[in-house]
């Protein structure tokens, strides 16, 4: 069981995420953001897309999200969660966060041609 | 703080209990190291534009080092940002100074937490002890200076070793 030690820390990150996907297309020089394991190796991680998808989830671009990775909409969703409810503890079974990573990881290398 | 009669044997703590002691919270952390992240760029652009692109960044990293070293292996275990948000960096086993030796493993450490896309850092979001990785390979915590004041008037002060 993965329990996490602070749930206003989890919360405040949450924030920042949703702030950051809002304003960051205004950022100049964007999108520039390249991954540098992807650029090196070519092999894209589980957390592939994830960036662009919550930004495009926050600009309501909701096709472009789950072109890039179902799990951005997700993210953005647990995000408005924490900072609307604010649960007092959070506790997720190991297993399905192990569960989340392999099926984001096969959908990336099927995004890439890999599988 | 973690009970007394625990330290025989270690056991995974039980659910809900949290880490063994006072930790300072993921924004505060944020915010100190975005208020050191700004002196040491203003500082570096400074420099690098004075003695020029290559031994200018040889300085700007020596002033990185030296900056963390000193400040958060002295007494207070404070940069100015941590000094400005109330916190402070301790051993996790006796809550006492880093030093100059340990100060600069776990600086040299947050390379490696900032290697995978940040997720070192972030790591403090899930971790039962809310360590990141360079907390972790250093052996050292970030507590509130309210739950563990450093020693008066400390601030700035060199490391003792």
């Amino acid at each position: 069981m993965l329990e996490v030690p602070d749930v206003g820390d989890l919360r405040t990150a949450g924030g920042l995420m949703l702030a950051a996907a809002l304003v960051l297309p205004a950022l100049p020089g964007h999108p520039s953001l390249l991954c540098p394991l992807r650029t090196v190796t070519g092999v894209p991680c589980p957390l592939c897309g994830m960036t662009t998808s919550v930004e495009a989830t926050m600009h309501l671009r909701f096709g472009d999200a789950v072109a890039a990775t179902p799990a951005g909409i997700v993210a953005v969703l647990v995000a408005l969660v924490l900072l609307i409810w604010r649960p007092k503890a959070i506790r997720v079974p190991l297993g399905l966060v192990f569960a989340v990573l392999a099926l984001m990881w096969s959908f990336q290398l099927h995004r890439f041609g890999y599988l | 703080m973690r009970d007394p009669s625990d330290y025989g044997s270690w056991s995974p703590p039980p659910e809900g209990r949290g880490p063994s002691g006072p930790r300072a919270s993921f924004g505060l952390r944020l915010g100190a190291a975005l208020i050191d992240g700004i002196i040491l760029n203003v500082v570096g652009f400074v420099v690098q534009s004075l003695l020029g692109q290559y031994l200018g960044y040889v300085l700007t990293l020596a002033v990185n080092f030296g900056y963390f070293g000193y400040f958060e292996g002295g007494p207070a275990g404070q940069t100015i940002g941590k000094l400005a948000l109330g916190i402070r960096t301790v051993r996790q086993d006796t809550g006492g100074p880093l030093g100059w030796g340990t100060a600069l493993l776990r600086n040299l450490c947050r390379i490696i937490s900032a290697l995978p896309c940040l997720l070192g850092y972030f790591w403090m979001l899930w971790d039962p002890e809310k360590m990141t990785w360079h907390d972790k390979l250093s052996q050292t915590v970030v507590v509130p200076v309210a739950a563990m004041p450093p020693p008066p008037n400390s601030f700035g002060q060199p490391p003792a070793s």
